[in-house]
């Protein structure tokens, strides 16, 4: 088990390193307009030239990359080209505020998927043809739209939950969950319906095997057979659409951070596009990519632990 | 057991996230909660900007003058200043017994250092300081600044940018990027502020104008979209902010206030008006055929919703260089546009490159029809929002669609009349407009300067420099709670134009 982490550790940084470099070169490549974006449309050209040479732009593009490297293996992503803060400060006030949302959403997506999923599942009929009419409905439906509709109501006409804006877990915990509920909700409800039908989809398949056969010859309860034997053995499936969503929302993230005007990783990230930060940029790649490889390794941990066939293999 | 004990290692690692920083100044009377579509870049002194960021350091600099909402220059922290005969010394008095938050004194030498800090600076507005030649202390409450040439934009820079005023211990210290320091209306509430999230200031006990600035907290939260903007606003998260044309009727249906004031103006850069791109464009026909090609009353009515006013000059009231004669210069006549260029040797009309500008996508359409039924073919090129500026300036298009603001008549002439401007991106020279400009330009203040740039103006226009199409409301929402009043030449208001309905 530990050897396959490692080499899974390994394949993170494999990647890590393969993504960083397309990107830089991808971005640095095209900075030639940064300074005159900094400086405004009545700078002078020896104003542009002399802040592309401060910015190290005239340097060759290897040498500027070998700059980069060097300092960002040492944790030092270095200062925002456009912002007063360093990339790392930026990151650290922006990514709590993405992974609060997008976590909370896919635990809240996990549990109600599950939910329906098992009710569909194993009650069939009716129940199974309601739930997945639900479910499309919500993947039918997209996020921001979902969210707009959410604000009017509860924060426009009803005036319970505020429109816009997050609150910091620290400053006050029930006005974070507040500022919480829209943007999560609206993640929720469009995303729950590829969740659902994988796990009902794998939790028919494992219902249908011999061993669940076995198991009711025995005696076994079917609780126990739905829970302790059919589920562990639908969960792989389950957790990596999870897994999948949860990559999905970190990035997707910039449209309801927009429609909630909340400032996390999504509106930094179109914020220094457009403006051409690239220090901001790499940053941003870099973060997601660490948080990406960190939860496909959690969720083979969690493999790991539901289904012991995985930790044999 | 085991799996209680996993959640709960998983439910501790995601609470034991550290809060970064508080924010979330919630709105109340006693707070002035403004929604800005910019998040704030800087609070260094040299990169200070005027339009939407001005709100975030304006109230913590206070600045030498100020523009009142009609445009008037009033004093401010210098309390008199005079012109020499020939307008190349400028002197300040200013206000005794002001200090900087940090207990710095405001005098002639935090003046002087705040000017030469910004004109030897890296900013979009270091510009606004580069007239001064030298700053002379005539004493502590006095000082001259000398000028390499007549600058007649100087007293709105002055009121701007170019006279706001930070610590002198502050400048160029590192943290002075997020942390300002000034002698202004509020003090930066660094405690509560989180830089993108949101900005909040309390009230400076010690400000010498208290009276101007009724509310004893303002806080500016970004929110970029306006949809956003609008949930804020209905929902009373926030007090005022900008909005568009396309939300004034849901505006008004929600109760809240909508004001408008024309700041900007819209319309085409005729730029290669030497002809080097397209030779078409050196004929002085031809541009007034264009100028004549656009339905401007229609394209204004049905794509801007009629919030504007059609125009045929690059000034916009109150400038001074505003001439209310020029606007009917030009009729929408497109037999007529044939005609001329026809005249000029173009009965075929002529093909040109256009530049396709992501914010201005509903007029491109518009601008292919109306200048093929004149003869004239656009060739379209995709620019991408984050070159736009870059590109239009690099010169490669010999016109475009722009919308451009309006500021003191000055610095809009430096902005593209002179060989050198930057809007005038083909670097056309026309020797009879500079000395025109010129004679502006050393000509005392008052009226017969601003009769001199109204005549530099009429040259533009006759000579059909631009093809503008109308002047654009700035529109701003507020709600029921506070008063505001526009401000000229700025595309939002000051924080002194805010005061409680109540």
């Amino acid at each position: 088990m530990i050897r396959y982490l490692l080499k899974r550790v390994a394949s993170g940084i494999a990647l890590l390193c393969l993504v960083s470099t397309v990107t830089f070169m991808m971005v640095f490549g095209a900075t030639g307009n940064v300074a005159r974006n900094i400086l405004g449309e009545n700078a002078t050209a020896e104003q542009v030239t002399a802040l592309n040479s401060r910015l190290g732009l005239d340097r060759p593009l290897m040498v500027q990359f070998g700059d980069w490297v060097s300092h960002a293996i040492r944790g030092d992503l270095g200062p925002s080209w456009t912002m007063s803060e360093s990339v790392a400060s930026a990151l650290a006030s922006r990514l709590p505020v993405t992974l609060s949302m997008v976590t909370i959403a896919v635990a809240m997506m996990a549990l109600l998927s599950a939910m329906l999923g098992i009710a569909a599942a194993v009650r069939g009929g009716w129940a199974d043809r309601a739930i997945q009419i639900v479910s499309v409905a919500g993947f039918a439906m997209p996020n921001f739209w979902l969210g707009l509709l959410l604000v009017l109501t509860f924060s426009v006409q009803l005036g319970w939950l505020p429109a816009t804006g997050y609150v910091s877990f620290g400053a006050s915990p029930s006005a974070w969950a507040a500022s919480l509920v829209l943007p999560v909700t609206a993640l929720v409800l469009s995303g729950i319906a590829s969740a659902s039908q994988q796990i009902r989809g794998a939790v028919i398949d494992a219902l249908k095997q011999d061993y669940v056969r076995t198991l009711r010859a025995r005696g076994v309860s079917p609780r126990s057979v739905l829970y302790r034997h059919a589920l562990r053995n639908a969960m792989p499936a389950a957790l990596t659409v999870l897994s999948v969503q949860f990559i999905a929302l970190l990035g997707g993230a910039a449209v309801i951070e927009r429609v909630f005007a909340i400032p996390g990783m999504g509106s930094l990230t179109v914020s220094a596009a457009l403006i051409g930060d690239v220090p901001v940029l790499m940053g941003v790649v870099v973060t997601l990519i660490i948080v990406v490889v960190l939860v496909n390794i959690l969720i083979d941990f969690l493999n790991a632990w539901a289904n012991p066939k995985v930790r044999m293999s | 057991m085991r799996n209680r004990l996993i959640l709960s290692a998983l439910t501790a690692a995601f609470l034991s996230v550290p809060p970064i920083a508080q924010a979330e100044v919630g709105n109340s009377p006693e707070t002035l909660a403004l929604a800005g579509i910019l998040d704030n870049d800087t609070f260094d002194r040299a990169g200070l900007s005027i339009g939407h960021r001005a709100q975030y350091w304006m109230p913590v600099f206070d600045t030498l003058l100020y523009t009142a909402p009609d445009g008037k220059t009033m004093p401010n922290l210098a309390t008199e200043w005079r012109f020499n005969g020939d307008g190349t010394e400028l002197t300040l008095k200013l206000r005794e017994g002001v200090k900087f938050t940090d207990g710095t004194p405001f005098n002639a030498e935090a003046v002087k250092a705040n000017i030469e800090y910004l004109r030897d600076g890296v900013g979009q507005n270091t510009w606004m300081a580069g007239a001064v030649k030298s700053v002379e202390i005539v004493g502590p409450a006095e000082l001259k600044l000398h000028l390499k040439e007549p600058d007649p934009g100087m007293l709105f820079n002055l009121a701007t940018v170019g006279g706001a005023m930070a610590s002198p211990a502050t400048l160029g210290k590192a943290d002075s990027k997020m942390l300002p320091v000034g002698s202004g209306p509020y003090i930066y509430d660094t405690a509560r502020s989180v830089t993108g999230r949101q900005y909040v200031y309390k009230r400076n006990p010690d400000y010498w104008n208290a009276g101007a600035f009724p509310f004893e907290t303002m806080t500016i939260t970004p929110i970029n979209d306006l949809s956003a903007r609008m949930n804020a606003l209905k929902s009373g998260q926030v007090d005022a902010g900008a909005g568009e044309g396309q939300v004034v009727t849901e505006a008004e249906a929600s109760k809240l206030t909508v004001s408008r004031l024309p700041v900007d103006w819209l319309g085409l850069f005729l730029s290669d008006r030497d002809g080097k791109m397209v030779k078409a464009l050196s004929d002085v026909r031809v541009r007034r055929a264009l100028n004549m090609a656009f339905d401007e009353k229609a394209i204004l009515k049905f794509v801007a919703r009629g919030y504007g006013e059609v125009t045929d000059q690059p000034f916009v009231p109150p400038s001074e260089a505003f001439d209310p004669s020029l606007d009917g210069t030009y009729q929408y006549a497109p037999k007529a546009a044939r005609a001329l260029l026809a005249e000029a040797g173009y009965p075929n009309g002529f093909s040109v490159t256009m530049p396709d500008i992501g914010t201005l996508a509903p007029y491109t359409p518009i601008i292919t029809q109306q200048l093929k039924d004149i003869g004239v073919t656009v060739n379209w090129v995709k620019v991408p929002p984050n070159v736009t500026i870059a590109e239009l300036l690099s010169g490669k298009y010999p016109m475009f669609l722009f919308r451009l603001g309006s500021q003191s008549p000055w610095a809009d002439f430096n902005k593209f009349a002179f060989a050198n401007s930057p809007w005038n991106t083909s670097k056309a020279k026309d020797e009879k407009l500079e000395a025109l400009l010129k004679k502006a330009q050393y000509t005392p203040p008052g009226k017969e300067q601003n009769a001199a740039m109204q005549a530099a103006n009429r040259y533009m226009v006759e000579n059909a420099f631009f093809a503008p199409w109308f002047r654009i409301d700035s529109i701003y929402i507020s709600n029921a709670q506070v008063k505001v009043q526009m401000q000229a030449q700025n595309i939002v208001p000051w924080p002194r134009n805010y005061a409680p309905a109540k």
